[in-house]
């Protein structure tokens, strides 16, 4: 297919693929986080692309480490552990590299980019879930402290996280009244909630983050006060790039896996993919899976280049999760009895796939925006 | 009048927030927050694309909407945060 497939990064955790496809299944039923897996993707370096070398990191471009998350997507049927390993990269190590001091760059980043501390970021909360202009957890200023009060809802990892970045409200309503600080999770009066339970990527452990008269010290902030919307964009484009790239490489396994049922299943003395009712399907998951890598490489070069990609990100985002829903039903469907049942993974892929229309701003507000770029 | 290509800061403006205007209709002196040309999620993409584009660090912007008030406030502070990229 793509060009992106031949960049040398593309690979990383191809050699991992044993370790991270054991008892995917057992694991998705139990609904944990499989910690044991997240020693071969330490191993793999995938943590470590994006960074800096002097913190431990590769020196690798945005679009390089696109295409190991799709690599990661192709290799592993684990699409929770992979979420949790594209929050890895993107929750704390990317705003910490662009705002962080060097004094929080060089004490936090070797251990974020080594995969030996587990990050989370805490955005949504539970009466504001992408409406995040509204935040209403406070830091308020008390001399070389910040007091942090309020909650935080749906944080991917936070089961498992020993760091978290935490977006709340300094100052006034709206954009320019947030901030965002570093949390270690032994922080007094930061406690994690029990997981909760999901219909998809189960083995992406999320949890509610209550805050009460958590202390930080102001060192701990990043970039300046009232700076907290500009990180979160900063995140979110890349958020947006970085796990549906995962997507990406997760729907062009599964056109492989349909492709070959297609033309070995037989049905009526022929291959069931003979059958223009299949074929179409599979022929409109061909078409998915292309515009989705269209999309993502091209709105991941313009991002790279400092381009607005505003409206690109967010058609990206629509484009990739529908497409990756889309290609999860028609295998179901072109599996028939077997992709209904739980232990081919068919099941599971399309459970996995809903989540992607909801999570990094609905699909709904992600069209909200691109209409209201446009004008309207 | 300065041309868009000459002046990247009118293009971007008038690219991602005036489209389908004519650039050079764009004055030095209009106020791009009275107007609601630029709200203020318009705001954040604005600071975002000057930081990126001239290398600014975040702590080095000002944060206050007024500082962005016309095309001719945005030049003065890129000039003086970023002298040799304007």
């Amino acid at each position: 297919m793509a060009a992106e497939k031949d960049t040398d990064t593309y690979g990383v955790t191809a050699p991992y693929g044993d370790e991270l496809n054991d008892d995917v299944a057992r694991w998705d039923r139990a609904g944990e986080f499989p910690r044991e897996k997240w020693k071969p993707l330490q191993r793999s370096g995938l943590f470590t692309l994006p960074f800096a070398p002097e913190y431990g990191g590769a020196g690798r471009t945005l679009t390089e480490t696109m295409s190991a998350l799709e690599g990661l997507g192709h290799t592993s049927r684990d699409a929770g552990l992979n979420f949790s390993a594209s929050t890895q990269i993107v929750s704390v190590g990317i705003p910490l590299q662009a705002f962080g001091s060097e004094e929080l760059r060089s004490r936090y980043l070797p251990r974020v980019t080594s995969g030996e501390a587990i990050t989370a970021h805490a955005i949504t909360e539970p009466s504001h879930g992408s409406d995040v202009m509204n935040i209403r957890t406070t830091a308020v200023r008390e001399g070389d402290e910040y007091v942090i009060d309020g909650g935080k809802m749906f944080i991917t990892n936070a089961p498992v996280a020993d760091l978290f970045l935490l977006y709340v409200r300094t100052g006034k309503p709206g954009a320019f009244g947030l901030s965002t600080f570093l949390a270690e999770r032994s922080t007094p009066g930061l406690k994690i909630g029990e997981p909760l339970e999901t219909m998809g990527l189960r083995t992406s452990p999320i949890s509610e983050v209550t805050l009460e008269n958590v202390r930080l010290p102001a060192a701990n902030r990043l970039g300046s006060e009232g700076a907290g919307f500009l990180i979160m964009d900063y995140v979110m484009k890349r958020e947006v790039l970085f796990s549906f790239a995962v997507n990406l490489g997760e729907m062009t396994h599964r056109l492989g896996r349909v492709l070959e049922h297609a033309t070995t299943r037989q049905q009526f003395g022929s291959a069931i993919g003979k059958n223009q009712a299949v074929s179409h399907k599979i022929a409109d998951m061909r078409i998915a899976v292309e515009t989705a890598r269209k999309w993502l490489y091209d709105t991941g070069r313009k991002v790279e280049q400092g381009t607005d990609a505003s409206l690109d990100v967010a058609a990206t985002k629509i484009v990739v999760s529908e497409a990756n829903q889309l290609t999860a039903r028609h295998a179901i469907q072109i599996f028939g009895a077997r992709g209904y049942l739980t232990d081919t993974g068919i099941e599971r892929e399309l459970r996995n796939a809903t989540s992607g229309s909801i999570y990094s701003g609905t699909n709904e507000i992600q069209r909200n925006c691109i209409a209201a770029l446009m004008g309207l | 009048m300065t041309t868009t290509a000459s002046d990247p800061i009118r293009a971007y403006i008038v690219s991602e927030f005036l489209a389908g205007e004519d650039a050079e209709d764009l004055t030095d002196d209009f106020d791009l927050i009275e107007s609601t040309v630029v709200n203020s999620l318009g705001l954040v993409r604005l600071i975002s694309w000057i930081s990126e584009t001239y290398r600014i660090p975040v702590d080095d912007i000002p944060l206050e909407p007024a500082a962005y008030r016309t095309l001719a406030d945005i030049r003065r502070f890129v000039e003086q945060a970023a002298p040799a990229s304007v």
